[in-house]
């Protein structure tokens, strides 16, 4: 009884890393993602190319290959490893990978709502006299929070799950964690993670269910 | 205005993307650029002569020696008081400390154990590993301290002889692994249907449950996963072959592996080796 609560101990204090993946993924993609949607958007036909090659190729490959080339590939092309060595290096490389990966799906859930916005809006506002910054803040913005509410919160219930990916570049998150015990012979701990995983997301659908509720008053 | 909009946010675009990947590397940047030449040096420096300095100056002068390892009871786990101990964890301590450095022990995924090794992440792999000649091919090993043997794991029940018996039977074993290899030679089980398995660990279910009628294990990973205290009391080992060698894997052309052969002379001499191989219930290399 009390290997299983040391058990049970150990899955929890490693589903923390998962849960630090998860919010500076969030921290720092949801603003980026913000300004890739821009880019993909704009006028400027060489930096929209650019930019929507660069949305196609983090879209287009494995995640779990975007970490392994971010942490492994520098050292491997003969650079020198960047990463700091040991558990730190290795938890901040899946950072930046997913990062850079969610904040291209972001980007895309971003245009969908900007551009979902009636045009008429936005010359209403130019007609009023106001800068392109203004009517995007005053205008457009709230709007598009409230539209991208849905999808967002598909994305960000895929998030909680892909942080197990991280486990490639051997940061010991959950499913790790568990698998050291089905390496020795005991199953149970890797079918518990679920209950971990399932909780998690219970509470970020009533969070995102919540939020949908506040945005409700105007349409 | 639109076109310096536009501009402001490209700008914008490229130093997040910029700060994002610097910020993090940057916080390591100062140490890791020397680190990054002599990385370099020592792993293309496999038979060159002219390698400006080796791979054991350049752990010597980090004064840490980075060191690759799976939880794999007895080599390396955590015991019941939450000791990170095991007998590669203590024989691994007691060269580094003949070597003049200090022992990091970092986790990592066994598939990618070379990568890590070429990428520099980690110095060496000592995870009780079996010689194989791919390993012997693209790393610098050590001589063999320790051996294993790849043993017939079936139900406690079921009967054998030899291996004659499991001629029709379904065999479980890990891809790629010296147990396959060891399969792939022997002419009875060669013949029988083989089962591919992802882990050796995944083996074990596939027995106990009579989808396949035996495995091929490591004795050592054998000995510690069924029995007492497991989930496979019902299962024993039936039968040991092909005995295999235990070494240590540094980058190709390192002249660490030589130092570290040299340590492994002076603790066996002082019975040290003997007295970890006694603790933890292994057979050391001839």
């Amino acid at each position: 009884m009390s290997e299983a609560l040391v058990i049970w101990g150990r899955l929890t204090e490693s589903f923390w890393l998962n849960t630090q993946l998860f919010l500076l993924t969030l921290a720092f993609a949801l603003p980026l993602g913000l300004v890739v949607a821009f880019g993909s958007m704009s006028r400027f036909a060489p930096l929209r190319g650019v930019v929507r090659t660069f949305v196609w190729v983090i879209r287009g490959t494995p995640l779990m290959l975007q970490i392994i080339v971010i942490y492994l590939g520098p050292g491997l092309m003969g650079w020198g490893t960047p990463w700091p060595s040991g558990s730190f290096g290795r938890l901040w490389a899946a950072v930046v990978a997913f990062v850079i990966n969610y904040a291209c799906y972001f980007s895309e859930i971003y245009r969908g709502g900007i551009e979902a916005v009636p045009k008429g809006q936005t010359e209403a506002g130019q007609v009023l006299g106001m800068t392109r910054p203004q009517i995007f803040f005053r205008v457009t913005l709230l709007q598009v929070i409230k539209r991208i509410l849905p999808p967002m919160g598909n994305e960000v219930i895929t998030l909680v799950k892909d942080t197990a990916l991280a486990n490639v570049i051997s940061n010991k998150e959950i499913i790790m964690m568990a698998k050291e015990y089905s390496a020795k012979g005991l199953i149970w701990p890797l079918f518990s993670t679920a209950i971990f995983f399932l909780v998690f997301v219970g509470v970020l659908t009533l969070v995102f269910g919540a939020l949908e509720k506040k945005l409700d008053y105007f349409k | 205005m639109k076109r310096i909009v536009s501009t402001v946010l490209a700008a914008a675009l490229v130093l997040s993307l910029a700060a994002c990947s610097n910020g993090d590397a940057g916080t390591s940047a100062a140490d890791d650029s020397s680190e990054a030449v002599t990385a370099e040096t020592s792993s293309d420096a496999a038979g060159d002569t002219d390698a400006e300095e080796s791979d054991l100056a350049y752990i010597q002068e980090k004064g840490t020696l980075i060191i690759g390892y799976t939880v794999y009871a007895p080599m390396n786990y955590t015991d019941d008081e939450g000791n990170f101990t095991g007998f590669d964890t203590e024989l691994a301590t007691a060269v580094c400390e003949k070597l003049g450095v200090t022992p990091e022990f970092q986790e990592i995924n066994w598939e990618t154990k070379v990568i890590e090794l070429d990428a520099g992440t980690i110095d060496c792999i000592w995870n009780g590993m079996t010689l194989t000649e791919d390993i012997m091919e693209n790393t610098a090993c050590t001589e063999a301290y320790a051996k294993n043997a790849q043993v017939i794991v079936m139900n406690k029940d079921a009967e054998y002889t030899g291996t004659a018996d499991l001629v029709s039977a379904s065999i479980a074993y890990e891809a790629g692994s010296a147990g396959q290899e060891t399969i792939e030679a022997e002419e009875n089980l060669s013949q029988a249907d083989l089962v591919p398995m992802a882990t050796q660990a995944d083996c074990l279910p596939e027995v106990k449950a009579g989808s396949c009628q035996a495995a091929v294990l490591d004795l050592t990973l054998a000995n510690a996963m069924i029995g007492e205290g497991t989930s496979y009391t019902d299962l024993e080992i039936k039968d040991e072959l092909n005995v295999e060698e235990y070494g240590v894997a540094f980058r190709k052309g390192s002249d660490v592996a030589d130092a570290v052969n040299e340590a492994f002379a002076a603790l066996r001499e002082d019975g040290t080796m003997q007295a970890l191989a006694d603790k933890y219930n292994l057979e050391l290399a001839d």
